[in-house]
């Protein structure tokens, strides 16, 4: 047997290894199934990476993921166990997360406690503070990339967007992060930005866990800036000496800001004195994730609740007993995910769908295509819905109430289980 | 990242010598020697620095793609996988893995420019089809540390600033040697800088001396990049035509 040949039975064998259970859900650049690995009984995920029209070869944002992911391991970040060639597609398996992040905090039967917020926010900055140590900038910190496992452990996800820091003097974009969580020295165009971007967004997931809403929902760079502000405060030269030689600052009119008691009521003292620290304006002086780490809010009372006891959102229901009042907009805060730049085009936004039109979710394929069809013509909104006209969704979608507790994510909107 | 090369993949994949200098049972059969070997793996670190010239990429990334190549070799044979595809391919991918992405199209254009030889002639999909089967032979590590990175500030604190255009041509030309497969690349740096002080009859000693590492293995990684520059010479065009012609037609 010739060596590509063996190879070849090789990559047959690691296919064979994996019986294919449903789609997940559709990814940045592929589709994600679950996956059961028949040697071991372990759930996996794998994400099948589309090839770019056979141009451009293996896609460049699943590249930099594997290069990273192949260098990070850690009970923090999320496992790439391997990767295989499959059919002309590459194949990658990570371990199965049953969560994230998102949903937990968005599930208004949730209650989460001042240990569960400070467990949630403690694993979070050891998944930073374990990148930053290996000189990693995840640069697209939110809740939905922070995948929750079966015993409760959160593990940071979705390293398509970062970047191997470490040249003082290398030059970066700044358009990185969903805006509710870019940092004000990105927002003003920063090109050479540190560890310090990702500290930012972890304090604004802080504060969403402890508010259960985004904190800061700029709806531009400009109105982000403007929200952070009204905030914190407009930053005087003697707190951020480097600002105003940022390429895109402008000045912005003083205004004096509130007391964090105010802007989070429920939080402690040791609480605030982190957030602040987190949310310091000048990325010089705001606190490394590692510092965050030994902050007294860790080791005063109460302790940070169990990973395996955190509250989760329950289990999927059945299909067919959807509790579409969970998803009711008018009842309550409703987290969605802040439009991004182009980088990523969803058209599968169940969460529109199900708001707006919750009778009509059900298993009908058809159904759903046509409310798509009708509300991107009614409803003015920031998402392309008009992809609906061109693709429209191959699998039934799923019910609405389902949705909020099965997007478990690599990436994205969940589909319905195919049992 | 200089300081995290040891928790890297690259540290827990360091090659001995012997496992590198391993002709693959199917090139043996077509009678490829380890000295062929080595040829054509210069040759090739030559293809890509020359293509890499021509779609203007950082060194930073022929550095990368010529290590790529190099373990591409040490798991796989050239008569299954032909060199003169496999370094394009790692240039591409190498592009793409230190975020300067070359198009496919544009090595395609640049290697019917360079070489009439049909032997070079590939289209993009080859380049597309092998990018695959290089990632599974790197076994997916895309990660390099390379000896630049370590340079300026080891010339600065020698005091041997004038020495840089020097030493960086000398790192440049270890990349025709398998040093990278082999040795931590901060002491590929130092063997170059030793040998571009003694060149430049600069006194060093009591600056290696405070450095904690062992200068055995730098001064033998600088004897290695001298006895490179001594065989050198004894390289020509029929030497390497001789050894290419050995490798399977299409």
């Amino acid at each position: 047997m010739s060596e590509v040949e063996k190879l070849l039975s090789m990559n047959r064998k690691a296919a064979d290894r994996y019986l294919k259970r449903e789609v997940l859900g559709e990814g940045t650049y592929g589709v994600v199934y679950k996956a059961i690995d028949t040697k071991s009984g372990q759930v996996v995920a794998i994400k099948k990476i589309r090839l770019g029209k056979q141009k451009e070869g293996v896609n460049f944002t699943a590249l930099r993921e594997i290069k990273l992911l192949k260098e990070l391991k850690d009970p923090s970040v999320i496992e790439l166990i391997e990767c295989f060639p499959h059919k002309g597609n590459l194949h990658l398996v990570f371990e199965f997360m049953e969560t994230d992040l998102e949903a937990v905090i968005r599930d208004r039967n949730i209650f989460l406690s001042p240990a569960d917020i400070k467990s949630y926010i403690q694993m979070t900055l050891k998944g930073l503070a374990f990148c930053h140590k290996k000189w990693v900038l995840h640069r697209d910190m939110k809740p939905n990339n922070l995948l929750i496992g079966p015993d409760g452990q959160l593990k940071l996800a979705d390293f398509g967007l970062a970047r191997i820091f470490g040249s003082p003097d290398r030059r970066f974009t700044h358009q990185v992060f969903a805006r509710w969580y870019r940092a004000p020295e990105l927002l003003f165009g920063a090109k050479q930005y540190g560890p310090g971007v990702d500290v930012w967004a972890a304090a604004c997931i802080f504060a969403e866990l402890l508010l259960r809403r985004p904190f800061l929902q700029g709806n531009s760079d400009i109105d982000q800036l403007g929200k952070i502000f009204a905030a914190f405060g407009t930053p005087k030269p003697s707190q951020w000496h480097d600002m105003v030689y940022l390429p895109d600052y402008v000045e912005y009119q003083y205004v004096p800001g509130q007391p964090f008691k105010t802007l989070f009521p429920t939080a402690t003292d040791d609480c605030l004195d982190l957030l602040s620290k987190m949310f310091t304006y000048d990325p010089k002086a705001r606190i490394s994730a590692q510092q965050a780490l030994e902050h007294r809010y860790f080791s005063s009372g109460p302790p940070p609740t169990e990973p395996a006891l955190l509250p989760r959102p329950p289990p999927k229901r059945e299909p067919g007993n959807p509790k579409v009042s969970d998803l009711n907009p008018h009842d309550g805060p409703v987290v969605l995910s802040p439009p991004r730049k182009s980088r990523r085009v969803m058209p599968h936004r169940e969460g529109f769908e199900a708001n707006m039109h919750p009778e009509k979710m059900d298993d009908h394929e058809n159904e759903i295509q046509q409310a798509a069809g009708e509300r991107s013509e009614q409803v003015p909104m920031s998402l392309d819905f008009s992809v609906f006209g061109m693709k429209p969704p191959t699998r039934p979608t799923i019910n609405s109430a389902d949705r909020t507790h099965l997007k478990r994510k690599l990436d994205l909107e969940f589909q319905p289980e195919e049992e | 990242m200089a300081a995290n090369f040891w928790i890297s993949s690259q540290y827990k994949e360091l090659l001995d010598q012997e496992e590198v200098d391993v002709v693959h049972q199917l090139d043996k059969e077509r009678g490829i020697t380890l000295d062929d070997f080595k040829l054509i793996k210069l040759h090739m670190s030559n293809y890509v620095a020359r293509l890499a010239q021509n779609v203007k990429v950082r060194q930073r990334v022929v550095a990368t793609a010529i290590t790529y190549m190099r373990r591409v070799y040490v798991r796989r044979s050239m008569t299954e996988y032909d060199p003169r595809l496999v370094a394009p391919t790692c240039l591409y991918l190498a592009s793409k893995a230190e975020e300067s992405t070359v198009q496919a199209r544009l090595l395609v254009f640049y290697i019917k420019k360079l070489y009439s030889d049909e032997k070079y002639k590939y289209e993009i999909k080859d380049i597309l089809d092998m990018e695959m089967k290089v990632l599974e032979a790197l076994n997916y590590y895309l990660v390099v540390y390379h000896p630049y990175r370590s340079l300026a500030q080891f010339l600065q604190d020698a005091g041997m600033n004038d020495a840089t255009q020097l030493t960086w041509g000398l790192i440049n030309d270890t990349y025709k040697m398998d040093l990278i497969l082999i040795h931590p690349p901060h002491l590929i740096t130092l063997a170059c800088i030793y040998i571009a002080s003694v060149l430049k009859d600069k006194e060093t000693t009591a600056w290696f001396e405070e450095l904690r590492v062992d200068m055995n293995v730098v001064k033998n990684i600088a004897m290695e990049i001298l006895d490179y520059y001594d065989g050198h010479r004894s390289i020509s065009d029929e030497r390497v035509n001789a050894a290419m012609s050995k490798l399977a037609g299409r």
